[in-house]
């Protein structure tokens, strides 16, 4: 039987090395995956799973198990993430957050939908699309890559989000929004139904989470 | 599409409870009303959960097996640094554990010096055997012996 992770966490603390293995190699592909949505490059998320599990082994004998042992590893992973792309500035904040008519204005809204069907697991065109969701979030500005990583692999809710990215629910909402669009545009692309799959993105919008 | 759809559309990714209960009543009555707005969420539908497992599916790709080995490399040397750490912020056991080869030293010369107070060696003695004629000088540093031929008819 496997062994619990607040079991593992008392063996490591204890000083057994081999508890600490045995967590990291259960969490290391979302680790791994929350930090490559984020920094969008394999090296750099392969240093941020590095770097975050060093430091939860660093911080073992504070945690006090208020949080699962995954919600902590993970948070601390978001963390380092974050921080590698803080430098991703631009000029334009509210390009990223407010929403205006023209961000409405999607011809194509309700297309993924119908073409991704009503049995979504058992759509080849979702396995297609699942393909390139490394490529789109790539595509997008930090910030929005961000939230849709701690939204989508996190599970994070809007106050959680509020609280991690310190910025009010009301931005949470309206970044992810955003942030949401631009990915359906992207996949509608991919999928050739129309969208931004491949075109240019404007400069102005990288910028920090 | 409406002016009003600006308001609502950032709602579509509410999850259950998110919302106030007035937030989401007036959703509810806008939805019913707004054929945009009903595709942007049933898109949003339709898409959800691809981040995530996309993500995951990348990550499967990837052969993370030595990350666990870099990780334990790195906490072990950290292991060894946290020591020292700690023996920097216990300054007493520090100096102790730095103190204790010479405490040791100092015993055994004063268990083994209390020995050599009872037969203490002092002055020359020449002993003489199969020729030779070792000489035992006592000093400062202890015996030390000398080996030279021994004389005729000795």
């Amino acid at each position: 039987m496997e062994a619990d992770d607040l079991s593992l966490v008392a063996r490591a603390r204890a000083g057994e090395g081999e508890a600490f293995r045995v967590l990291v190699v259960r969490y290391q592909r979302k680790v791994y995956a929350v930090a490559l949505g984020i920094v969008k490059d394999r090296d750099q998320a392969w240093d941020v799973a590095q770097e975050a599990f060093v430091r939860v082994h660093r911080g073992l004998d504070g945690f006090k198990g208020e949080s699962s042992f995954s919600t902590w590893v993970l948070r601390i992973a978001t963390h380092i993430a974050i921080d590698q792309v803080r430098h991703e500035r631009a000029s334009r904040r509210e390009s990223v957050d407010e929403v205006r008519e023209s961000d409405l204005g999607g011809a194509g809204d309700g297309i993924l939908a119908t073409s991704l069907g009503a049995d979504p697991h058992a759509n080849a065109l979702r396995r297609e699309l699942l393909g390139k969701i490394e490529e789109a979030l790539a595509a997008l500005p930090a910030q929005h890559r961000t939230i849709l990583v701690l939204r989508e692999l996190e599970g994070l809710s809007y106050e959680e989000l509020a609280v991690r990215l310190e910025i009010p629910k009301g931005t949470v909402m309206s970044r992810l929004f955003h942030a949401r669009k631009k990915m359906q545009a992207l996949l509608r692309g991919y999928a050739g139904l129309g969208g931004d799959a491949g075109g240019p993105k404007d400069p102005q919008e990288e910028e920090g989470p | 599409m409406s002016r009003e759809c600006l308001g609502f559309a950032p709602m579509l990714s509410a999850r259950p409870g998110e919302l106030g209960a007035a937030d989401e009543e007036a959703l509810r009555r806008h939805l019913a009303g707004c054929d945009a707005c009903q595709a942007r969420l049933a898109d949003g539908a339709a898409a959800a959960g691809l981040v995530a497992e996309g993500l995951l599916a990348a990550a499967a790709r990837v052969d993370l097996a030595p990350l666990a080995d870099e990780v334990m490399a790195r906490v072990g040397r950290r292991g060894l640094a946290g020591a020292l750490r700690w023996l920097a912020r216990h300054r007493a056991v520090a100096a102790a554990t730095a103190l204790a080869p010479a405490a040791l030293a100092l015993g055994l010369v004063l268990y083994f010096g209390g020995e050599a107070d009872v037969a203490p060696l002092a002055g020359e003695v020449e002993v003489v055997a199969e020729g030779f004629a070792p000489v035992v000088l006592t000093g400062e540093e202890g015996p030390v012996v000398l080996l030279g031929e021994a004389a005729e008819g000795s």
